[in-house]
């Protein structure tokens, strides 16, 4: 299963706009934003403390688990509001751990690898992770890709409003299935909006090119798989105020695309 | 013509009986009936007919007709036959004996041709066995050639495995006589003119079968027949002795069967010296894999623990804290780098060579840049034209992109901007990133792709391998593509990165 692709319904979140930052929304599951628990399965005791001191001030209590079949207990029994993993776990294989995990929850998976594979960060993010963080890390990036995570599944449940507004003047009509800038409407594909929304839906996180494809070329049509780059650049020359320097559809290289969540 | 020697033998044996026969019953030829006698010498005609064949046969019953009627019939000592009766016998005798003989010898043919057929049978199920039963391929050439040496009886039996080009490999047999090395052999010229032979191997034995005789001098005959595989010409068998080789067309066909057998077996040893060179790599590769995979793990593991805990003691305000973090991350870059410089060396770098456009990988380096202390990255695409599309790997077409901007933004002076631009060159996209820096002196320019490359009088730095542009140029060969350096006019530096360009289908914007 993929995370919020719960329906026909637009439910997604963006940041600022459809939330301000002094409002504390409930995270069903959980007991309230100061009680939020985050799991750290790891083998390596240097990097729990690490991860330990890097999420501090993020959430209220941190639980560990050296082994990937302790950190499914644990997972199971405590209910965390994020997990983060890693791949090389003595017992049994972090992606593993991952699948099981999806099996039945839906907290974000933030996962830690030594191995710069993009090809492992696309079968991590197919397997239903959240993202993925490689080692060395910086202790203040950890920290923000897993509050980014956080925000992004508290607002998951949020409906959306029928006008949305983004950074650049943009204003997206979701009945109409239409963009404006300024006033002015820009002329979308049916193609380009399918990508347009399927991104938009899951801002904040990165959609390997597989679950684009899967998004958005669910009935057969003219055009074939491999151009979903060039309609991306495409619809980023419509969109995007320098298209040189997108600032809303973002590349993961090697990856796939990210809608940006503005900070 | 010479007689074979069992010939010679069974006819002096023969003629010795007949005339033996003839002594001992000359002095009781008055009391012996003509009946005895005839039976007597169609013994000595059978006899020979099946030890001395077919001519020794109607030899002995024409020398036994001339005897009965010389010595036996009366009157004796005389040719003249005095009774018509005697004729009769003479007669009798002479279809009985031509009969048998002849009878005689084409059973005995039969019998020779089913014990020869017999022998090919068991020496092609023994060449088929040694096919399949030798450990090494090799092996299996040198069971064949003796087989086929023994089978034909010839002293020598050589396999030559033929490349196209050349004698890949030469399995060579001999009995005796070694010194009789035929001069300028093996002659490639020959075996490539044999082995380019047009006739396939199941025509031999018909009249333009393949089979090359050679008679260099009469001493020796030399044979070479082309072996052809299912797919090719693989090679020459070629058998020699010192005598005659007779081939009838039995042999012929028995020699065409040998032939394909060898040439499976040829190709037996092609492949299997593929398949071991295959595996051999494959178990390289996943070696190499799993080294990489346990060196970076075992490496960053702790970098991690020691990049963490000086980030700890960076917000403490610890000074030193700072600098560990910055080792700690040169360190990461370093080890990053001589493992990539390896797998590239090794040609085991894998890519992903995509359909992407020139757009997302400018925007994706810009990117990367925003925010970068000090220096400006100008990054232009022309929006006039449809986007510029190409065939290239993204994630390393941006690590060349990115180490060539982060160098020019190293160099740049402060308040200069790094251009970074693309533009189509005929079947090329041609990336540029361009700098208002000091430039690359002309006698460095040949040397600045060279791996451990330092610019002469640079600090050492012992965070920069000096591999960056090394491997950046290397990425862009292997993409088909390339990496030069042009000085900039104007003073600075232009690095131009050529990747193979695409078309998009006409039928893409009809879709939409």
């Amino acid at each position: 299963m993929t995370l919020g692709f719960s329906g026909d319904e637009p439910l997604f979140y963006l940041g600022t706009m459809a939330d301000p930052a002094s409002s504390h929304p409930v995270h069903p599951g959980s007991t309230g934003p100061l009680a939020r628990t985050i799991l750290v399965v790891d083998d390596e005791p240097q990097i729990r403390r690490a991860v330990r001191n890097a999420l501090a001030g993020v959430a209220e209590r941190i639980s560990e688990a050296a082994t990937g079949a302790d950190g499914l207990d644990r997972a199971a029994a405590e209910q965390p509001d994020l997990v983060v993993l890693d791949l090389g776990l003595p017992d049994i294989p972090g992606m593993t751990v991952c699948q099981e995990i999806r099996r039945w929850a839906a907290m974000p998976i933030v996962v830690l690898s030594a191995r710069h594979s993009d090809q492992e960060k696309v079968d991590l993010l197919n397997a239903g992770a959240d993202d993925y963080v490689t080692k060395p890390f910086s202790t203040l990036e950890l920290a923000a890709r897993v509050r980014a995570q956080l925000r992004r599944a508290q607002h998951q449940v949020a409906p959306a409003p029928a006008l949305l507004p983004l950074p650049g003047g943009l204003v997206v009509d979701f009945p109409r299935r239409t963009i404006a800038r300024d006033g002015t409407p820009i002329r979308l594909t049916p193609l380009e909006w399918d990508i347009f929304h399927a991104l938009l839906r899951q801002a904040g996180r990165t959609l390997t090119h597989q679950q684009i494809f899967a998004e958005v070329w669910r009935r057969p049509y003219g055009s074939p798989q491999q151009y979903l780059r060039v309609h991306i650049t495409n619809l980023r020359r419509k969109i995007e105020i320098n298209p040189a320097e997108p600032q809303l559809i973002v590349t993961d290289p090697g990856v796939g695309y990210r809608f940006e969540l503005p900070r | 013509m010479t007689l074979p020697a069992r010939t010679v033998i069974a006819a002096l044996t023969w003629g010795s009986i007949t005339a033996a026969a003839t002594l001992v019953l000359v002095p009781s030829r008055g009391d012996t009936d003509q009946v005895h006698v005839v039976i007597v010498y169609l013994l000595c005609v059978l006899g020979g007919s099946v030890s001395g064949g077919r001519a020794l046969g109607f030899t002995l019953a024409g020398l036994g007709f001339v005897l009965i009627d010389y010595f036996f019939q009366p009157p004796f000592d005389t040719l003249s036959v005095g009774k018509p009766l005697d004729w009769i016998a003479l007669l009798a005798f002479g279809a009985t004996a031509a009969v048998t003989t002849q009878l005689l010898t084409r059973a005995r043919m039969e019998a020779d041709e089913a014990g020869r057929r017999t022998e090919e049978l068991a020496s092609l199920a023994q060449l088929g066995a040694e096919t399949l039963n030798a450990g090494r391929a090799e092996d299996a050439l040198a069971a064949i050639a003796e087989i086929i040496r023994s089978t034909i009886g010839v002293a020598e039996c050589e396999i030559y495995r033929w490349a196209g080009d050349r004698i890949a490999e030469a399995t060579v047999l001999r009995t005796r006589e070694t010194a009789g090395r035929l001069p300028g052999w093996p002659n490639p010229d020959l075996i490539a003119r044999v082995a380019a032979y047009p006739t396939p191997p199941t025509a031999l034995g018909t009249e333009n079968d393949g089979l090359v005789m050679v008679h260099p001098d009469q001493a020796r005959t030399t044979i070479l027949i082309p072996l052809r595989g299912q797919r090719r010409s693989v090679g020459v068998v070629r058998i020699s002795d010192r005598s005659r080789i007779d081939i009838d067309r039995g042999r012929r066909r028995f020699l065409g069967v040998l032939a394909y057998y060898t040439a499976l077996a040829v190709e037996r040893v092609e492949l299997a010296a593929e398949a071991e060179h295959a595996e051999a790599l494959r178990e390289a590769d996943r070696m190499r894999d799993i080294l990489i995979a346990s060196l970076s793990h075992d490496l960053r593991t702790p970098l991690t623990a020691i990049k963490a805990a000086a980030q700890e003691g960076v917000a403490r305000g610890e000074i030193s804290a700072a600098i560990i973090e910055e080792q700690a991350d040169s360190l990461t870059r370093l080890v990053g780098d001589l493992l990539d410089w390896t797998r590239i060396k090794s040609g085991a770098f894998p890519l992903a060579i995509e359909l992407n456009t020139a757009d997302d990988l400018i925007g994706a380096v810009s990117r990367r840049f925003l925010g970068h202390a000090g220096k400006s990255i100008v990054a232009r695409i022309d929006l006039e034209r449809p986007a510029l599309v190409g065939h290239f790997d993204f994630v390393q077409s941006l690590r060349i992109l990115s180490n060539l901007v982060e160098n020019a933004a190293r160099y740049a002076p402060e308040g200069t901007a790094v251009d970074l631009s693309v533009r189509l060159d005929g079947t090329a996209l041609v990336f540029s990133v361009a700098d208002c820096g000091p430039g690359i002196p002309p006698e460095e320019r040949r040397r600045i792709f060279e791996p451990f490359y330092r610019p002469i009088g640079a600090e050492p730095d012992a965070s920069r391998a000096g591999l960056g542009l090394s491997i950046a140029r290397r990425l862009a060969e292997i993409q088909g593509g390339d990496l030069e350096f042009a000085p900039r006019p104007g003073g600075g530096s232009v690095f131009r990165l050529r990747l193979p360009a695409a078309e998009v289908d006409p039928s893409f914007t009809e879709s939409l």
